[in-house]
């Protein structure tokens, strides 16, 4: 991101590119990332192409590094494993998450409810045994949010930012930072930043709450505090830089050109 | 060696049972055993549990024909083709089925194990700290009750090797039957799998009979010229059933991509009964066989989908309006 690249006028984007472009930049170069398909596969790939040409892309299905030259659908299309190094079967993946954790350095999760710590929930609204709504589940959401840094992406909504979610689907810091040592779950991981659709949430490493970082343009702080469920702070926040023009053209041109994402 | 080939209607007939357990093979929209599973619902077949992980909709298809009693679920979606199984979601918020959640990495492991021979697999960190650890779909005494079940969703217990650090245990599933398609059989049994394998091999060695589907029924020697290339030897399978396009609308290997048409056909087909009820009707019940199946498709539809270098096709029109 350097200073002289050309930014994106405000009102010439929507805000799901705006957040692909939040999320990209969460990505640095050689990075090992996690991420299933969505607007996480769409923002990691456009690291990829952009600042981060080294980074690497992984699924949940066992596919390593693939070069992908069009979108998948799903984490076990053929399109997400374009000239990857492996292909493996779905065992090694479940060995390598929990052997090697080091060796990837985030995973990115959705999910339909977030409570302050960042613990998701993926799998249903109402009560477990007779919800309202029930969704997919976990999919490989708990085993990522139990062993790496995450990364989130929500839609920011009251209804959604909520003080206790229905449903623990994926531990965050539970309920602080000695949270996840009481659960016996590794300390040193959890969830990073929460990309929304109005901008971007971190976390007080010493209380493990929920913080607003960045805001994007045409966003106001008091927006955030109105749309989220919880006590936010939003003190130490900032606008968001604009994404690059050139960020959003590859997005539409190239990435997503069959618009099946954004 | 005897062969095992037989129709999709006989081996069916034969090895599955009201009230089996049945894991299947692939992944969401990849190399899922669709034939196989049209066939178990034309033939009736019901009261099924299902050990499941990264099932889409032809797992979806057997909850809305109302043939699951019980589903051991990780995930079930055809991605962005129909992003949440709705008659999955339908058959749980209206208390239609039972249930058990996991996550995509604990499924594989627990087959793993199964496959194996364990009776359980230990694991350090999953589920802790979740409601998959603190809510239990089923219930303790059901788990303890139902020899059709493992006797718990899991236990944590210290490892006795490394005295203070907690383990959870897994046990390992009860399958009764794996429901597998592959791109070239024999009938031999001898089942090569081109591309991924899933947790294929894992089933089919966990399972007490196994239904191999294939896009080719090949001559035993050209399977064994290069036995390392084989994932499922010729003890194993009770069925080979010769299945071209058998895994459509999902994609396979080296043979063809999925069917984004139907796949949202599908999905809108799901929104209400009446609408469903002609979809399983018409793509079901009202054909005689899987031959009936292609010709209603069209075999020139098909032939479009075949894959070349790519593994998929740079031009399917896959957007949401199709």
């Amino acid at each position: 991101m350097t200073v002289l690249a050309k930014k994106m006028p405000a009102g010439e984007f929507t805000r799901k590119e705006l957040m692909v472009v939040a999320l990209a930049r969460q990505v640095s170069d050689g990075m090992v990332c996690i991420a299933g398909t969505g607007l996480p596969l769409v923002g990691v790939t456009l690291a990829k192409l952009t600042h981060a040409p080294n980074s690497i892309i992984i699924s949940e299905t066992g596919i390593i590094d693939g070069r992908l030259e069009h979108l998948p659908t799903g984490v076990s299309d053929t399109r997400f494993a374009y000239r990857a190094s492996v292909w493996w079967p779905r065992y090694r993946y479940c060995g390598f998450l929990m052997k090697m954790p080091d060796k990837i350095d985030l995973g990115f999760l959705g999910g339909a409810q977030i409570d302050p710590y960042g613990n998701l929930n993926s799998t249903c609204i109402g009560d477990y045994y007779r919800p309202k709504a029930r969704f997919t589940g976990s999919g490989g959401a708990n085993g990522i949010a139990t062993n790496l840094n995450t990364v989130i992406i929500m839609q920011h909504e009251k209804r959604r930012f909520v003080e206790k979610v229905d449903y623990l689907t994926s531990p965050g810091w539970l309920g602080g930072p000695e949270g996840r040592r009481k659960a016996g779950l590794p300390e040193n991981k959890g969830p990073v930043a929460v990309i929304t659709t109005l901008g971007v949430m971190r976390f007080h490493p010493r209380t493990g709450r929920m913080y607003l970082g960045e805001y994007y343009q045409g966003v106001t702080p008091q927006e955030v505090i109105d749309h989220t469920g919880f006590s936010i702070d939003v003190s130490e926040a900032v606008e968001m830089e604009q994404p690059e023009a050139s960020a959003i053209q590859l997005l539409r041109q190239k990435i997503d050109r069959d618009r099946i994402y954004i | 060696m005897a062969s095992l080939v037989m129709t999709c209607r006989e081996a069916v007939q034969k090895f599955v049972h009201d009230g089996d357990t049945i894991a299947i093979g692939g992944f969401t929209t990849n190399r899922k055993p669709y034939a196989l599973i049209r066939e178990i619902i034309r033939q009736g077949k019901k009261d099924l549990y299902l050990e499941s992980s990264g099932a889409g909709g032809e797992t979806d298809l057997l909850i809305g024909a109302g043939r699951v009693r019980l589903i051991v679920n990780a995930y079930l979606s055809d991605g962005a083709f129909n992003k949440i199984g709705r008659r999955f979601r339908m058959a749980i918020e209206g208390g239609e089925i039972e249930f058990e959640d996991f996550s995509l990495d604990v499924q594989p492991l627990r087959f793993h194990a199964a496959a194996l021979g364990l009776p359980f697999i230990p694991v350090r960190h999953l589920l802790l700290g979740s409601d998959l650890e603190a809510k239990w779909g089923i219930a303790r005494e059901r788990y303890e009750l139902d020899p059709k079940l493992p006797p718990a969703k899991f236990l944590i217990r210290e490892n006795p090797f490394t005295p203070g650090e907690n383990l959870v245990y897994l046990p390992a599933p009860k399958i009764d039957l794996a429901l597998i398609h592959v791109q070239k059989a024999s009938p031999d049994g001898t089942a090569r799998i081109e591309g991924p394998e899933f947790i294929d091999p894992d089933i089919a060695m966990a399972a007490r009979k196994v239904i191999v589907s294939c896009e080719e029924l090949v001559d035993p020697e050209e399977l064994r010229r290069e036995p390392w290339n084989n994932q499922i030897p010729c003890l194993i399978p009770s069925a080979v059933v010769h299945l071209p396009y058998g895994a459509h609308p999902s994609q396979c290997v080296n043979y063809y991509d999925y069917d984004p048409e139907l796949f949202y056909l599908y999905d809108r087909s799901c929104r209400s009964n009446d609408t469903y009820q002609g979809f399983l009707s018409e793509y079901i019940y009202s054909l005689p066989d899987h031959q009936g199946y292609i010709e209603k498709i069209s075999p020139e539809r098909l032939h479009g989908l075949k894959v070349g270098e790519k593994n998929y096709l740079e031009n399917l029109s896959r957007g949401n309006g199709v």
